[in-house]
């Protein structure tokens, strides 16, 4: 791995006496594609723009390639962002918008003034960072007849200009549509392997973070949750949160006997886990795309159905297991009030230390409720932007 | 047109007769003698009032300049206070529209006066003794006028130019600032340019009103500061009566207003979310 | 924000408040002063609250300030609201060209507003004045008023036009804001097109609505150059009272309604706020409103249709009511100078007759007759001085009087009838008689003064007063240069505009004034003025410093002399004004009050044993020679004739160059 070029030690910030970050300890490597994911009000975009310099920490610091940036006003830092509603000015048209930073100069060693940067060099960048988000040839255009995807592009041509060593996203693409979305999650990362630069992006869209992300920071409630690589946050959830926050996930108490054995619902399971102390409580995941279903009588738990919902590729199937109801998808259709089995594998079981958060998710007795939650968290997350001072 | 358009009917009625009509009449009247025959020489002889057309330029632009020189820092650091703040500060600007402009212009002319307020105060600090004056003459001055127009219509900026400011986007500064602009180069190159509209409104809503004044310089400036307010008072309800002449003036003063105001839009692209509160 | 900067900006916050805030503060300030200047603290007071109360003229203008601030209100916000619906309903073309002739009154100096509005006014008064002839000819059901004039009328109507636009303004970005199903939802949902428009519409723009209605009282309070060109002279807001109060002297009682007004704004305003912020607080607590129970009977719409409709009457009754209580009693519009009379006698003449005295002030001859011109005036008895009867006579201007029913004209001494204004005595019964002179203020001035000269001289350059009318000062001039006040000789009057020309030049003037020469004098703001003979005696009851001559090259004697204008609409009340005060005994209650002198022989002759009787000491007979110039000095005096047209227009240029 390459070297690393933030680090954030202790922070902690708040506002009107509320705690946002709780004492985050956070490095950064050069040129990788960095994730803040979490709900509104974890603390995510705080991050970013300490990062930024839009927020100064109330303690802690922030440390850019060793050396402490805490004081360091935004526009002295080697970081640029492209924001939610991307910011763009809208006296300047789409040259201008992006020909903006350049205009202001760039920074000579050991001398206070900014040297101008001729014409013909600010024409050529601006040209050459169209081309990268694939705009040229609107340059004339105004900022507000662009659409939604193209003011985007304007964005982060207009933040890469800079050749910044970082790039700060906060959830850029939340206003675009689900397909435009898609195209630019490939754009974006694309754009990133091709500048190779720092990406440090935030979304509450786990989708987002695992399609796009090397490494994902999983927050919640000031903390940092997890910090892992895609294929760990989501096969090794450190907690219910995490495991419920990234996928589906069935939650549910167990005792963890010995080294690889856990039992729940009165009953042992062979697992993968080992570490724990013994008989200790645990919280215990399973995936529902993990679960298989059998004949009743072939399975190690018997449950009823008592809700499917035909969801293209699969269907999603609502089991009641001795009343904990569990969300398993499968391929087969199993009709309302079939009485079903299922067979678990080591593999297909989690087990987590208990935490705050157990107990609290992973039941899907109010299923619809649980994916109403996700639809929210857009909204929610504006009025987090908005009582930033 | 559907039903709905139908209300707009009394309305373009309405403008035809208030708006519309009005105008035309005056219009009539500018091109007539006062016997009723057509003439251009109410608009040539009006080369003897060049003086008059002057001052009040002269003192309306500085009464303009005054009211962007101080209102333009004040809404400015109005929109960056709080949100009580901000809708107190408003609530103090508008407040005194509510009590006739006349009443508190009068309150400035005892004020000035020779033996008014300010002069009893140089007086009993023994300022004017010691410049060996009896008085320092303030009413009865350009300045006056100036003054009271400055007085009169500064909330007149400050509401167009706050109303725009505060409406300005956080992450707009934050975006230039983020792009490697310090805080005198966020304002000069995104701040002001997008506060411009509010600064355009506010400047002709201050300069209108004051090139065409008559009460103030009335009474501030005591009859010896004519500005074409006076003029066209004068004309119609003043010791002059000649309300062709009263028209023409007021033709012209429309008309260079209109002027003004094309260039100024032309300046601020955007007005209409600017124009008032 | 940085803690320094805020402090420098929170310090120019401050002091632009305080700014704005001292000139009322001082008013308020000053209306609680026991003494009657502006400007010097006597002692606290509530008297001029007393005083306010008293004042018809100052309530009667508030309450005409607030009667048209309110209805222009109402009528334009509901006119404004439909309007802005009917216009988004437009295709964008019709719209974008409609609303550009909307804005034309916003953008536009309110005095060209005004003017057009007035001669919009006039003009159809004109036509109207031949329809109506015609129409009473054709048949005899109904009588058409055949003589209109501005008024309150006119004025609520220009405030309705210059307020629609600003509403518009307001309704149409919430109209734009508005999702355009709305209407279709609501009426899907079983509404008719008016309920979708209450229920549905309404509310939604309410803001903009409120707004708009805000601002309409706003700008309709805050108003007063376009009242003032289209109220005519019969209606006065409290701003044209207050600017034809800054022409002579401004009671503190001004500074009283002030006080009201703006501390009921304040009350207002707070008490809103704090509603808010009650509300808001609750919004906070996150518990809903409490309601209390509603008895059904006030859920009923019909209820509140009934309600509103009961609300309605009330109001359109009180309006009339009061419109009544002024208009349907006989009445006599009386137009004369300031301070020209005892005010107590309005009242006792009202009292005896019951006809309600309508009193209006003008300040110069010219203004009263660019007033009659501009059909602004509705007057019926006016108190003109002799040159300009002579020229109302000349223009047709006047009624002949029917002195059988003015049997006090008997008591006018010969030697103020007849006179050249009106040789056959057809038109005028003679109120004032008096002279001009110079009044200045012995504390200021060393020497005394004897000629013109003085006045023009570089002695006291910033310190004269130059009197505001052109044949007055033009006169003042000829004197001084040996001519008649009379002469028609262009060169001569040429040369006394040089004269005045090169004063100004020198800037030996320090203003030009009318009757702000009280309030000048008085307050020893200026140390010479030319002045009324009468009007100097007012003066010296506040300034005691001050003394009056007539200069040597002798000056204008004149008679000021009631006359009721042509088709005046109360002909027989004008009558029994003029008479009563022709009057021996208001003769002389108005000459202890205004100090001019009366020309019924009667009256002068017992004035100094009145004063006596009166004041309990004897007339200073100095004085009584001021007010009652005698006849040795009246003969250095020359009476303004009536001059030719030619003569008025050279006049009236020479006068408004004078002036740039």
């Amino acid at each position: 791995m390459s070297k690393e070029l933030i680090r954030l030690v202790n922070c902690s910030m708040a506002f009107d006496g509320e705690q946002v970050l709780d004492h985050i300890d956070l490095y950064i490597n050069d040129s990788e594609f960095l994730t803040l994911l979490g709900p509104s009000g974890c603390g995510k975009t705080t991050t970013l723009r300490i990062i930024g310099g839009f927020l100064t920490p109330l303690e802690g610091e922030v440390l850019f390639d060793g050396v402490r940036i805490n004081d360091i006003p935004p526009h002295l830092r080697q970081v640029n962002t492209v924001f939610q509603r991307y910011a763009l000015f809208p006296h300047l048209n789409v040259f201008e918008n992006v020909a903006f930073g350049l205009r202001l100069g760039r920074k000579v060693e050991g001398q206070k003034k900014k040297e101008r940067i001729p014409e013909e060099e600010i024409r050529e960048r601006v040209m050459e960072m169209l081309e990268v988000v694939s705009l040229k040839g609107f340059e004339n255009r105004r900022i507000t007849e662009l659409s939604g995807g193209q003011q985007q592009r304007v964005a982060i041509a207009r933040a890469l200009v800079n050749r910044p060593k970082v790039l700060l996203l906060d959830e850029p693409l939340g206003a675009l549509d689900l397909r435009l979305r898609k195209d630019m999650q490939s754009e974006l990362k694309r754009i990133q392997q091709q500048m190779e630069i720092t990406f440090i992006y935030v979304t509450h869209d786990q989708e987002e973070a695992l399609a796009m992300s090397d490494t994902i920071v999983v927050m919640d409630q000031g903390r940092i949750q997890q910090i892992g690589t895609p294929e760990d946050i989501y096969n090794e959830p450190k907690n219910a949160f995490v495991a419920d926050f990234i996928g589906e996930s069935n939650i549910l108490d167990g005792v963890m006997h010995e080294d690889f054995v856990v039992e729940f619902f009165n009953r042992k399971f062979k697992c993968l886990d080992k570490g724990f102390a013994p008989m200790e409580p645990v919280d215990v995941v399973i995936r529902p795309e993990d679960v298989d279903i059998v004949p009743p009588e072939s399975g190690q738990l018997r449950g009823t159905v008592t809700s499917v919902t035909f969801k293209g590729v699969h269907y999603d199937t609502i089991v009641d297991f001795k009343g904990f109801k569990w969300l398993i998808q499968t391929t087969d259709f199993h009709d309302v009030g079939e009485t079903i089995g299922i067979v678990l594998n080591p593999d297909d079981i989690h087990i987590m230390h208990k935490s705050q958060y157990s107990g609290l998710f992973g039941d899907y007795s109010s299923y619809s409720e649980e994916y109403d939650e996700i639809g929210d968290v857009a909204k929610l997350d504006e009025e987090e932007g908005a009582q930033d001072e | 047109m559907n039903k709905r358009g139908l209300f707009a009917v009394p309305y373009v009625i309405w403008m035809g007769l208030f708006v519309v009509a009005p105008i035309l009449i005056m219009l009539v009247y500018a091109f007539s003698t006062a016997g009723g025959g057509f003439t251009l020489d109410n608009f040539l002889g009006m080369g003897d009032y060049l003086s008059v057309f002057g001052r009040s330029f002269y003192l309306a632009l500085i009464a303009t300049l005054v009211c962007l020189l101080i209102g333009y820092p004040m809404s400015y650091w109005m929109a960056r206070e709080g949100a009580r703040f901000q809708k107190v500060a408003m609530l103090l600007i508008m407040l005194p529209m509510w009590m006739n402009f006349l009443l508190r212009t009068y309150s400035w002319m005892s004020i000035l006066e020779n033996n008014g307020l300010i002069n009893q105060f140089f007086r009993a600090i023994g300022l004017l003794d010691a410049l060996g004056v009896d008085h320092i003459q303030m009413i009865r001055t350009p300045g006056a006028v100036v003054l009271g127009m400055v007085y009169n219509y500064l909330p007149f900026m400050i509401l167009p130019i706050y109303s725009v400011i505060v409406k300005l986007d956080r992450s707009l500064l934050e975006a230039a600032a983020d792009l490697g602009a310090s805080a005198g180069q966020v304002f000069r190159k995104v701040i002001l340019p997008l506060s411009l509209p509010g600064v355009v409104s506010g400047v002709t809503m201050v300069f209108v009103p004051s090139v065409s004044t008559f009460a103030i310089s009335r009474l501030l400036g005591g009859g010896t500061q004519m500005m074409l307010g006076d003029l066209i008072e004068q004309q119609f309800l003043g010791g002059a009566y000649d309300p062709q002449l009263g028209a023409a003036i007021s033709m012209v003063m429309m008309a260079i207003v209109v002027v003004c105001m094309t260039v100024m839009n032309h300046f601020g692209e955007g007005e209409e979310q600017a124009v008032m509160l | 924000m940085k803690r320094q900067e805020r402090l420098g900006s929170r310090l120019l916050i401050g002091l632009v408040f305080l700014f704005l805030y001292a000139p009322i503060v001082f008013l308020i300030v000053f209306s609680f002063n026991a003494g009657d200047s502006s400007a010097v603290w006597r002692g606290f007071s509530l008297h001029w609250y007393a005083e306010l109360f008293q004042n018809r003229l100052i309530m009667e203008s508030v309450y005409t300030t607030l009667l048209v601030s309110i209805l222009a209100t109402i009528i334009s916000t509901i006119a404004g609201t439909f309007a802005a619906i009917g216009l988004y309903s437009l295709g964008r073309r019709k719209r974008d060209a409609l609303l550009a002739v909307n804005n034309i009154p916003m953008m536009n100096a309110d005095i060209v507003t005004g003017v057009s509005l007035c001669l919009f006014f006039v003009a159809f008064f004109q036509g109207w004045g031949g329809f109506a002839k015609w129409f009473n000819g054709v048949q005899s059901l109904v009588e058409l008023p055949t003589r209109l004039h501005l008024g309150f009328t006119t004025m609520l109507l220009a405030h309705i036009a210059f307020n629609i636009p600003y509403v518009i303004l307001n309704v149409a970005p919430k109209l734009r804001q508005m999702d355009r199903n709305l209407i279709d939802a609501a009426q899907d949902l079983g509404c008719t097109w008016m309920q979708a428009f209450w229920k549905v519409v309404v509310p939604e723009i309410k803001p903009g609505i409120v707004s708009g209605a805000l601002i309409a009282f706003t700008m309709s309070i805050d108003d007063f150059v376009i009242s003032y060109f289209t109220a005519g002279s019969s209606t006065s807001t409290l701003a044209m009272t207050i600017y034809g109060m800054t022409k002579r002297r401004i009671t503190p009682e001004i500074n009283a309604v002030s006080t009201l007004l703006f501390l009921s704004v304040l009350v207002l305003l707070l008490a809103n706020n704090i509603r808010e912020a009650r509300l808001e607080r609750r919004r906070e607590l996150g518990a809903a409103p409490r309601r209390r129970p509603v008895p059904a009977l006030l859920q009923n719409k019909w209820f509140h249709r009934g309600a509103a409709a009961v609300a309605a009457c009330a109001l359109a009754a009180v309006i009339l009511f009061l419109h009544d209580a002024t208009a349907s009693r006989p009445v006599v519009n009386v137009c004369s100078w300031g301070e020209y009379i005892d005010t107590d006698l309005i009242d006792q003449f009202e009292e005896e007759t019951g006809i309600r005295v309508n009193y209006q002030t003008v300040d110069s001859n010219e203004t009263l007759y660019s007033l009659l011109k501009s059909g602004g005036a509705d007057y019926d008895v006016i108190v003109p001085s002799d040159y300009m009867i002579a020229l109302l006579i000349a223009e047709d201007m006047l009624e002949p009087l029917d002195y059988q029913k003015i049997p006090n004209f008997a008591k006018i001494g010969d030697r103020f009838k007849y006179l050249s204004y009106d040789p056959d005595n057809l038109y005028t019964v003679p109120y004032t008689w008096g002279t001009l002179g110079i009044i200045y203020n012995t504390a200021m001035v060393e020497k005394e003064i004897a000629s013109w000269r003085d006045i023009y001289s570089d002695d006291y350059a910033g310190q004269v007063l130059l009197i505001n009318n052109s044949r007055d000062a033009l006169g003042e001039a000829l004197l001084c240069l040996g001519y008649s006040v009379n002469t028609t000789d262009e060169g001569e009057i040429r040369a006394a505009y040089e004269l005045l020309a090169d004063a100004t030049r020198r800037g030996v003037f320090q203003g030009k004034v009318m009757d702000e020469v009280f309030q000048t004098m008085e307050g020893g703001n200026a140390a010479i003025a030319t002045y009324y003979a009468g009007d100097y005696l007012t003066m010296l009851e506040n300034n005691e410093d001050l003394a009056f001559v007539i200069p040597e090259e002798g000056s204008n004697w004149f008679v000021d002399a009631m006359c009721v204008l042509k088709d005046a609409p109360h002909y027989e009340e004008a009558h029994q004004w003029i008479d009563f005060m022709a009057s021996t005994e208001a003769s002389l209650a108005n000459m202890d009050f205004i100090w001019y002198a009366s020309p019924n022989e009667e009256a002068l002759a017992a004035y100094p044993a009145y004063y006596e009787e009166l004041y309990e000491e004897p007339l200073d007979q100095e004085l009584y020679e001021i007010m009652a110039t005698p006849p040795e000095v009246l003969e250095r005096c020359e009476v303004y004739e009536y001059l030719p047209p030619e003569t008025r227009t050279l006049y009236n240029d020479l006068w408004i160059k004078l002036g740039i």
